[in-house]
């Protein structure tokens, strides 16, 4: 399948200061006029190049080889999966086919009036012909509708992800919908019952279906430079990997699926509205599409909102690369505190949302004052809501607990979680707790205890969405219960306690494409041969997480729409 | 009982190779090893740890790993996929060769998705595994 073009060129000396490239590693674009394409050395050729192996690299690349291209994944890391590997991958499928089958009813205008509504609520007018949504967010979002579903029928088709519908599970906003509030979201078949493992099967699914179609998979290679030609066309990239570069030209296309920048500090800190530490994307997403474009002359969007989830604080400064995001807050006897031992918040408000309150901002005293929260649990959430699965902060023992504080009493706990704020002065603004934090904590705990007696929280409603309980968690059996997240948290220790942020799943801004995938000029034009599908480009949500998996349903559409796009390209000199 | 002859004859062959590389090149074994643990941490540490006592990530801890059975690492939940296929299986050279060259050969509903078709990469891997005792 390879055509290899070495040989009769210009030594790999030549091509390197022909193509600028200089020993440390830089991003961008290199032109190149026509002689030297003819005179340049390549490794291989294919007629698309997918730059990315995850969650969006994966499915493009095997909608391009069943379309019939010769075709080659490479994939940064050594393993494939990126972010999506991590993922549960719950996937968020408007009227897909199980939904159809049964009977589901989900029309297209149900559809983008949810979405509308959540991705722009401060121009949503259900009187407008687009609901509020600009031509480019609307397209976008009725490209979701009309080809995720087909993507993924494909995909369940070829083996490459069989799936199993779980109908019941609901919107984030299902209160919203009359139609359409459950039944969107797919699993992989083969997943555990807890629907946690989705990433896991479907990263072996999809390759070992990208193996079995033939196509090339490189790991270890990290695309730093497109290739263009004199007319501007996109015809290559050079990828590093630890022998030096190797250099492929694409006969068609280059698709970007690269992920965002959650672990690029300087691109948090420029594009992001809120200071966020880190978050559970791979480790290998560091914004290489942004700098890759920048010499483009692209239209980056969406670049101030992310996927957003509550994170060990700790973790996420250490940079642990087995963080997971805080998809279920578990316990029923826990609660937040701020650093004064107050509550402030839903704790089992659903996790895109939840993470907003960490950033909420203290005009008068010019702070955040809720950025690091305080997770407090008892004995009994230890014991019966522990758990390895969806980044729990109370987990079993065994399992890294390095973020667990511990204490026999809560005055231990208080001085013992002071101590550990501590440590990261220089991190978190030199955030202590406050001298009546004891105080306070009691007081909190008391009033927690009598509204969980009573069933009701009547400060900030948990437990009163459907959301709410869908990542509750486990909690200990208690007969006669009336609400299933809270219970009286003990008079007695032995306490626990961890040091809780806002972080990202990943970023969702990035070059603007149309909703073929193709990457768009500052003119609105596509640059020929380029395209970019998930994170690493701009996604038409805004801040909206309309529901599990609406990160990884979309992005199979869009997968689909951009190898089909792709694949038409003429073949290009 | 786990046998225990593939880590006598893995601890005889370090031990010769140490003898001979510590009479000719000791700095390049002690590179070698640098080089392989590099790439063993580049490669691997999304999801495994390398230190003695340090906790299980995405992936379990692998210190020890040479000689011990697979899917026994305390405290790591191991999928289904994984155990089928490798329960009663000790770790030792030719196990880790096959299982680096592709994963899914070995335990075609493991989690870990991972293929490695240059010999030289799988024996720097290897070499610096081998180390963690």
């Amino acid at each position: 399948m390879k055509r290899n073009t070495k040989g009769s060129k210009l030594p790999r000396r030549e091509f390197l200061k022909t193509a600028g490239v200089g020993a440390a590693a830089t991003f961008g674009a290199v032109t190149l006029s026509s002689k030297e394409v003819r005179a340049a050395t390549f490794d291989a050729e294919y007629d698309i190049v997918v730059c990315g192996g995850g969650g969006a690299g994966l499915p493009a690349a095997l909608f391009s080889r069943w379309l019939g291209n010769e075709v080659i994944v490479l994939e940064k890391a050594a393993t494939l999966g990126g972010t999506s590997f991590k993922a549960a991958y719950w996937y968020w499928v408007p009227n897909n086919a199980a939904m159809r089958k049964a009977g589901m009813e989900d029309s297209k205008e149900h559809f983008l009036r949810y979405v509308a509504r959540l991705s722009q609520p401060q121009y949503y007018d259900p009187k407008h012909p687009r609901m509020g949504l600009s031509e480019w967010e609307y397209s976008m979002c009725e490209a979701i509708y009309d080809s995720a579903s087909v993507g993924t029928e494909l995909l369940a088709e070829k083996g490459a992800l069989p799936y199993r519908h779980v109908a019941p599970v609901p919107d984030y906003f299902a209160e919203m919908e009359t139609v359409g509030a459950t039944g969107r979201v797919l699993f992989p078949k083969d997943g555990a019952a807890s629907m946690s493992d989705g990433g896991q099967v479907a990263t072996r699914t999809l390759s070992t279906a990208c193996r079995r179609d033939r196509v090339a998979i490189k790991t270890s290679h990290r695309v730093q430079k497109v290739i263009l030609n004199d007319k501007g066309e996109v015809i290559g990239v050079e990828a590093q990997n630890d022998d030096g570069m190797y250099r492929v030209k694409a006969r068609k296309a280059v698709l970007f699926a690269t992920g965002g920048f959650t672990h690029d500090a300087e691109l948090r800190k420029n594009f992001l509205s809120i200071p966020v530490y880190g978050g559970c994307a791979a480790m290998t997403n560091e914004g290489d599409f942004i700098r890759i474009s920048s010499k483009l002359g692209v239209q980056l969007r969406n670049m101030n909102y992310a996927w957003m989830c509550p994170v060990s604080f700790e973790k996420a400064i250490a940079k642990d690369p087995s963080l997971i995001g805080c998809f279920s807050v578990a316990g029923d006897s826990m609660i937040f505190v701020d650093k004064r031992g107050k509550r402030v918040v839903n704790e089992k408000l659903h996790y895109n949302e939840l993470a907003q309150k960490f950033f909420e901002w203290d005009g008068a005293n010019a702070q955040f004052p809720y950025l690091i929260l305080v997770s407090i649990w008892d004995q009994r959430s230890q014991e019966h809501s522990a758990s390895h699965e969806y980044g729990r902060l109370i987990v079993p023992p065994g399992l890294d607990d390095k973020h667990v504080i511990k204490g026999a009493t809560l005055e231990e706990l208080a001085a013992n979680i002071d101590a550990r704020l501590q440590k990261y002065a220089g991190q978190n603004g030199g955030m202590r707790i406050t001298a009546d934090f004891g105080d306070n904590l009691k007081a909190s705990i008391a009033r927690f205890n009598e509204m969980a007696k009573a069933g009701k929280d009547l400060d900030f409603h948990r437990g009163e969405r459907g959301v709410d309980l869908l990542f509750n968690g486990n909690v200990k059996e208690e007969p006669g219960r009336k609400n299933a997240t809270m219970w009286p948290i003990s008079d007695t220790g032995p306490y626990y306690a961890a040091l809780v942020t806002g972080g990202t799943l990943d970023t969702k801004g990035g070059p603007k494409t149309n909703p073929e995938g193709q990457v768009l000029d500052l003119a609105d034009k596509p640059i020929p041969g380029l395209y970019g599908v998930g994170n690493c480009v701009a996604s038409a949500s805004g801040r909206a997480y309309w529901a599990g998996g609406s990160t990884l349903g979309p992005i199979i559409g869009f997968a689909y729409r951009a190898a089909n796009a792709a694949s038409k390209e003429p073949v290009k000199a | 009982m786990v046998t225990r002859a593939p880590i006598v004859a893995h601890m005889l062959t370090a031990a010769i190779l140490a003898a001979a590389i510590s009479v000719s090149t000791p700095a390049r074994a002690a590179d070698d090893l640098s080089a392989a643990r590099d790439l063993t941490v580049k490669q691997c540490s999304q999801c495994h740890t390398f230190d003695k006592g340090e906790k299980h990530g995405q992936g379990p801890n692998l210190f020890g790993l040479m000689g011990r059975e697979a899917a026994a690492a305390p405290g790591f939940v191991y999928s289904e996929g994984f155990k089928e296929a490798l329960k009663g299986q000790v770790w030792d050279t030719a196990l880790l060769e096959r299982w680096l060259t592709d994963t899914l050969a070995v335990a075609p509903r493991a989690q870990m998705v991972y293929f490695q078709d240059d010999p030289k990469v799988r024996a720097k891997l290897i070499r610096f595994l081998e180390s963690l005792h």
